[in-house]
Order: C-alpha cells, then sequence, then structure tokens
C-alpha cells in the first residue's frame, strides 16, 4: 500500500485526535478563567477550595455531568434531542482544524482555510435551533429561534469584515495573512474599522454577553438547554467555551498577527523552538481576549432582542459594506 | 443511552381512565388531536372553566399566540410569583399575575398573637424592609393603648428605618441590572447590604429579622460602640453605589433598554394605587413621611424628591436618589438625637380599650399601612396590612402589551416587589 497515504491518515488521525482532545482542558480553562476573573472583579473569592486557588474546580464540573442523570423529557424528539449537543460540540471541535497554533503547527494547513472555518462555526446554529425545537419546552423554542435570528444576521457582518482581511492579505489561507502581517506590520492597523466590527459579531456570534440573548438566564431560564442534563448539557457548556477560545483565537490570527510576536526581532523563529516561541504568543494574545471577554460580561447588562437585530442590520452590515468597498478600492488603486 | 422515565399513569396517554375504557369496550384508541406539537400553544391553562371575565380574556388565544409561564420557579421573578404571559412571538399581548405562592397566613397568626409578639409576625413579610414592617405596627398599637414612645426611641426608630431603606434601595439596583443581564451591581448591593444588616445587627441582634420595635419604644438602646460603628460605615457607604451608578446609570445599554420603557403617567400610578418610589418617578410629591408625618419626621429637613420620566429609568434614578436622601436623614437624626430612655413604661401583657387604629409608614417600596382593631382582649381582633408591592404588581398587565419578553423583566424589578410582602 501506498506509504504516503498511511501516513497521511496516520496524520489526520493523530491531529483530529489531538484536536477533540484539545476542546477539554480548553473548555477547563476558559471556565476556570471566567470564574476566578468575574469573582475578582465582583468583590469575591470565586472558587478556593479544589485544588490550589480553586484551580480545579471546573474540572470537577466537567465529571460532575457525566455523573448526572440523563433526562430527557417525555414528549421530546428523541433523535434530534440526542443529535443536538453533537451538533453544536462537532461545529467546535472542527473548526480547530485550520487554527494557526503557530508556524508547523496547524492540522489543516489548506487553502480555504477561511472560507473554511466561518462555514464549520456557523454549522452551530443548527444544532441550538434542534434543540430549542426538540425539548418540547417555550423557553428552549423560544431560544431556539433567537439563536437562529441572531447567529445568521451577525454572520453576514462578520464574514463581511473578514472580506476586507483576505482582500489585503491575498488569500484565504490563515498562515499566507499571518505571514502577509510579518511583512505589514498587523491587521489591526490596516482594518480597524473591521476589526471592530469583526470583534462585535463575534460576541453575537459566540452568544457572550452582552448579545447573550440565547441563554438570556433571567428570561429564558437557559434557552435552548434548558431540558438538557448530564452530559448532553456538558457538550453544550463546553462547545460555548470551546467557541470563545476559537473566536479569540481566529482574531488573534487575522488582525494581530497570530503567532508573531509584537516586535519585529524576532517575530518568529525557525524550528522547534520557533514553533513554541509561536505558541505562547498565540495563547497570550487569544486568552487576552478570551479575558476581554470575560470583562464584559461582569461588566454590562444584555441588550435586547429587537436592539440586536436592528444594530446587525443598520449598523453593522452597512459598515462593513463600506469598509469592503474602500479596501478593495484602495487595493485597486494603490496596486498592493 | 438514556432510560426510561416512569410516567404517572394519570399523565401517561395510553393509560389514562380514557383509554382504559376504550380499552374495555373495544373501541379504538382516541385519535391525536393534531400534529406531534398540538396544544403545546396552550400549555399552562388553568384546569377550570375560566371564573371571571378577565381570566377568561387572558386565557383565550388568538392566531399564533401561545402562554408563557414565568414562575413560580423562574431566576428572575423575585421569589416564588408567577406570570403567565401570552406571547405572539417575542411581543407580550397579556400578562395574568398569579399570586399566593408563599402565603403564610400572617395576618391570621397576628390576630392570635399577643400586641407585643405581633413584631416578630410582621417581620418575615416584607424582608428587605423589616423594620418598616414593625414600625407602622408599633404606632398603631401606641395609638390604640394610647401611649407615646419616649423621643430617643423615636429617633433611634427613624435611625433604624432609615439605614433600612438604604440597603432596600442598594439591593434594588443590583436586581433591576440582574433582571436585564448585568451580573455585577447585585454582589455589590449585597456588599452594601452586609455592612448596613451588621450595623442593625449589633443594635437589635440579629440581621434579617430584628424584632426590634415594642410597643411604647424599642427593645435596645444605641451605645457609644454602635455610634462609633456607624460613623465608619457612614464614611464609606458610598463607595458600593457609586460604583453600581458607574456601570449602571450612564451604560448606554442600560439606558436603550430602560428609558421609555413601561411608562407609567402620574394619573394612571394614582388611579391603580402605586405608592412610593415608583409613584413619585412619575412625578407625583407623595411621600407619607411629609404628607402625613408620624415619628419625628416633621422634625427634620428633607425634600421630596421626583422625576419626571415614569418610566424604568426614572423608578431606578428615584430609587438612587433616594438612597443618598435617607444617606442625609441620617446625618441629621445623628445629630439630634437626644438622651433619655427608649421604652415607656407597658404591662407585660398589653389590653388596649375597645377602638380601631390606623397607621402608615413610608416603606422603601411605597405606603405600607397597618389596621388594627382591638376588642379589649390580649391580641388584636383584626389585624390588616397594605402592602405596597402588591398594589404596584397590578401595572404590570397595563403596562406590559406590546412589549418583548425581556422587557417584563426589567419592568418587574423597577417595581422592586418582595413576594414575601405580596403573599402575606
Amino acid at each position: 500500500m501506498d506509504l504516503d497515504l498511511l501516513l497521511g491518515v496516520g496524520r489526520f488521525l493523530l491531529a483530529t485526535t489531538l484536536l477533540l482532545l484539545l476542546t477539554v482542558p480548553t473548555a477547563f480553562v476558559v471556565i476556570q478563567m471566567e470564574l476566578k476573573v468575574i469573582a475578582q472583579m465582583q468583590l469575591r473569592y470565586g472558587p478556593n477550595r479544589i485544588g490550589p486557588w480553586g484551580m480545579f474546580q471546573s474540572t470537577i464540573h466537567g465529571f460532575k455531568f457525566l455523573a448526572k442523570e440523563d433526562h430527557m423529557p417525555d414528549q421530546a424528539d428523541r433523535t434530534t434531542f440526542t443529535l443536538a449537543p453533537w451538533m453544536v460540540y462537532m461545529a467546535a471541535a472542527m473548526s480547530m482544524l485550520v487554527i494557526p497554533w503557530a508556524p508547523g503547527a496547524i492540522a489543516a494547513d489548506f487553502n480555504i482555510g477561511i472560507v473554511y472555518f466561518f462555514a464549520i462555526i456557523g454549522l452551530s446554529v443548527v444544532g441550538m435551533l434542534v434543540a430549542g425545537w426538540a425539548s418540547y419546552n417555550k423557553y428552549s423554542l423560544l431560544g431556539g429561534l433567537r439563536s437562529a435570528a441572531q447567529m445568521v444576521s451577525y454572520e453576514i457582518p462578520l464574514t463581511l469584515s473578514v472580506v476586507g482581511v483576505v482582500v489585503l492579505g491575498g488569500s484565504l489561507n490563515f498562515r499566507e495573512v499571518i505571514e502577509w502581517q510579518l511583512d505589514h506590520g498587523w491587521m489591526l492597523l490596516w482594518q480597524p474599522v473591521g476589526w471592530g466590527i469583526f470583534y462585535i459579531a463575534s460576541l453575537a456570534e459566540i452568544n457572550r454577553t452582552p448579545f447573550d440573548m440565547v441563554e438570556a438566564d433571567s428570561e429564558l431560564v437557559a434557552g435552548p438547554f434548558t431540558e438538557y442534563s448530564g452530559m448532553r448539557f456538558g457538550f453544550f457548556f463546553f462547545a460555548e467555551y470551546v467557541a470563545l477560545f476559537i473566536m479569540s483565537g481566529i482574531m488573534v490570527a487575522l488582525f494581530f498577527g497570530g503567532w508573531l510576536a509584537p516586535w519585529p526581532f524576532p517575530a518568529q523563529l525557525e524550528g522547534f523552538g520557533g514553533t513554541l516561541y509561536g505558541l505562547f504568543w498565540f495563547f497570550l494574545k487569544s486568552y487576552l481576549f478570551v479575558f476581554v471577554a470575560v470583562w464584559l460580561r461582569a461588566t454590562l447588562p444584555r441588550v435586547r432582542v429587537d436592539q440586536l437585530m436592528g444594530m446587525a442590520w443598520k449598523v453593522l452590515l452597512p459598515l462593513a459594506m463600506l469598509n469592503l468597498i474602500a479596501t478593495a478600492g484602495v487595493v485597486v488603486w494603490l496596486k498592493l | 443511552m438514556t432510560s426510561e422515565v416512569r410516567i404517572p399513569d394519570s399523565l401517561h396517554p395510553e393509560r389514562t381512565e380514557e383509554a382504559r375504557l376504550r380499552a374495555a369496550a373495544g373501541l379504538a384508541p382516541a385519535p391525536a388531536t393534531g400534529g406531534e406539537y398540538a396544544g403545546f400553544e396552550s400549555v399552562g391553562l388553568p384546569d377550570r372553566p375560566p371564573q371571571t371575565e378577565r381570566e377568561r380574556e387572558v386565557y383565550t388565544l388568538g392566531e399564533g399566540e401561545m402562554l408563557f409561564n414565568m414562575g413560580p420557579q423562574h431566576p428572575s421573578t423575585h421569589g416564588v410569583m408567577r406570570l403567565v404571559v401570552k406571547v405572539r412571538g417575542e411581543v407580550v399581548v397579556d400578562i395574568d399575575p398569579v399570586l399566593g405562592y408563599l402565603h403564610r397566613g400572617i395576618e391570621k397568626l397576628c390576630e392570635n398573637a399577643t400586641y407585643t409578639t405581633v413584631m416578630t409576625y410582621v417581620d418575615p413579610m416584607d424582608y428587605l424592609s423589616a423594620m418598616h414592617n414593625e414600625h407602622a405596627p408599633a404606632i398603631a398599637f401606641e395609638k390604640l393603648y394610647g401611649i407615646k414612645a419616649p423621643k430617643r426611641a423615636e429617633y433611634i426608630r427613624a435611625l433604624v428605618v432609615e439605614l433600612n431603606r438604604v440597603f432596600s434601595h442598594g439591593l434594588m439596583m443590583g436586581f433591576q441590572a440582574l433582571d436585564m443581564g448585568g451580573l455585577t451591581p447585585i454582589l455589590y448591593g449585597f456588599i452594601n447590604r452586609d455592612e448596613v444588616v451588621e450595623l442593625l445587627s449589633a443594635i437589635s441582634g440579629q440581621r434579617m429579622l430584628f424584632n426590634f420595635f415594642r410597643v411604647g419604644g424599642v427593645n435596645f438602646d444605641a451605645n457609644d460602640e454602635f455610634f462609633s460603628r456607624l460613623g465608619t460605615w457612614r464614611a464609606g457607604v458610598l463607595k458600593t453605589i457609586e460604583m453600581n451608578e458607574r456601570i449602571m446609570t450612564d451604560n448606554e445599554i442600560f439606558r436603550g433598554r430602560t428609558i421609555g420603557m413601561g411608562v407609567l403617567s402620574g394619573p394612571e400610578a394614582i388611579a391603580l394605587g402605586v405608592t412610593g418610589p415608583s409613584l413619585r418617578a412619575s412625578g407625583v410629591p407623595f411621600d407619607v413621611r411629609k404628607a402625613h408625618p408620624y415619628s419625628i419626621y416633621p422634625e427634620l429637613e428633607f425634600d421630596v424628591i421626583t422625576q419626571t420620566g415614569g418610566d424604568v429609568y426614572s423608578r431606578y434614578l428615584q430609587r438612587v436618589a433616594e438612597l443618598k436622601q435617607s444617606i442625609h436623614l441620617i446625618d441629621q437624626i445623628v445629630d439630634k438625637m437626644p438622651h433619655g430612655p427608649v421604652q415607656a413604661q407597658v404591662p407585660g401583657i398589653i389590653r388596649p380599650k375597645p377602638g380601631r387604629a390606623y397607621a402608615a409608614v413610608e416603606s422603601p417600596r411605597g405606603l405600607y399601612s397597618v389596621y388594627a382593631i382591638s376588642d379589649g382582649g390580649p391580641n388584636p381582633y383584626r389585624f390588616r396590612m397594605r402592602d405596597p408591592s402588591f398594589v404596584s404588581l397590578q401595572a404590570m398587565p397595563k403596562l406590559m402589551p406590546g412589549r418583548l419578553i425581556a422587557d417584563t423583566m426589567a419592568v418587574m424589578a423597577s417595581f422592586d416587589p418582595v413576594m414575601g410582602g405580596v403573599d402575606k
């Protein structure tokens, strides 16, 4: 048998297994960050019993899900009710495939990575909608429909704001966009408006405060997740926090130079040391934006559902269009 | 993977009485009355015919409408309140507040208690303003018995009552934010509450249900240590309040959601019987402390604060302004505090002459009043309390139609209802 094919299959299996396994510690770290950071902002201690500084609180939370009763409402649609958590979780896990962690550490370095990413991350809305419908619960139903409306609306400005980056960077490959930033400086300097739109829309896309309309615990109890318990709820929960990390990572890759150090001496290194160097900067920048998201959650109240849609269609979409046209014009004019 | 859920026979579609009778008669099972989700929109209908015209109106569903049951177990219904919301999509068509989940029969308990022990029963009514709950019966019983509390007792009463108002309004800011998705202000509000409650427990011995007022005085005198702690508290009290104001008052999202939301005009508020900060936020300058002065309030200098908007934002601003006014009043009370006894001479078991007495106080939620009838015995013949949050909730069905589900929570929080008081 062809050795190359075997190697390819082996490499694929290794990469996907690693990434699937990686979702769990990522979720644990982000949840732990949320618990501790919000606690500090609210002048309380936060978890401080399990492990040093309560370090393993979120891990225990994760294992707790496994021990809980897996309840299904009597009138729920059994097939779709079971499938929904997987759809949401797989959307988050599959989108990790194209994240540019460091030079030489991209699971799938293919030429339409950006398109792939936004296609896959948009799949989670199907899971939410299905979860809301299958639960036979009015809170779930409203939450599911809200999530459909919200994510579909915000995907448009989100994608349009990235098109500006693609036009400048001249590639749909994450690695090439980052290498473009090595020569020209961070994309943030070239696309500040695009970044603003991307940041707001990405918060809405992953249902973070102030756009957490889908869960909206003071109105819809837990939105589409109301009827879920045990590990099924755990998958939603993991997917949400993994998506938070992924969105931060993608934003870092597109606008903040990805694995590049913030100074040019040296922005990146060669070989295995370079991979570690890149990983360090990538994680530092990504978790910085996770921190900002947590900070926002501690600070802001929630916007209303009509204000949310109004903002997407009346503000962000025209702005993203203008930004795209201006970027394209400048690129053509200056022949960049 | 999934365990089989055991359903009681009465709920199981194939094991009901009707199905059993049909099977016995050799008939086919009853045909389903529609699709899999038939009847989904009307889950929540009461299992009896409508009793009133209003009930028929609320529970008759039009095209595309469904019933949406909020509570009694819901994250933001301020305790165990139940709102049956009729919605069309996300738009509220009608609201039916269903009360009584926390009813403990406090009025009846009070009628079986002596005049002194009534104070222990009224505490858990409106549990965020327990001092006010005791103030009104104390005044009413003193009127019945025909005695007056000593001057120092009246000052201490006013002091603890205003302290109570500070933490109640501080918490209202937090609940308002919490019901709109802001997580932090409630924590700051509870820090503020904890400081005040520590003070009140220093003077009364308890943190929440104080049992501090007596007929003809108060239970304990305030000593020097208390005043020293009060001074320390006074120096830092505005810290958490100002932190909350920074998060909320000028926050663009908060303003966008509250300004123009749930507008209650002055005449409407009067017609519905809304009192307290919610009434003054609609521009009606009615404050029991000024309109029907009691205790030592005629001796204190303060103005009746009003707002003009009548919306959720005005009601929030009104609370913040009154909180600061209360701190100002506390300063005056401490300055003017006289010396002397804190308890008039009363017998162990009080037997007032037959008669009636009414007393009203300004609680953080509005006009809280007590009507007591004595038949000459050791306990009140009739004891009736008017709770302001019960009356304020009446405004909900008037304000909500045409708004969104999310606004239900914001508007309800702006009236600051406490279910312990509503259900008594």
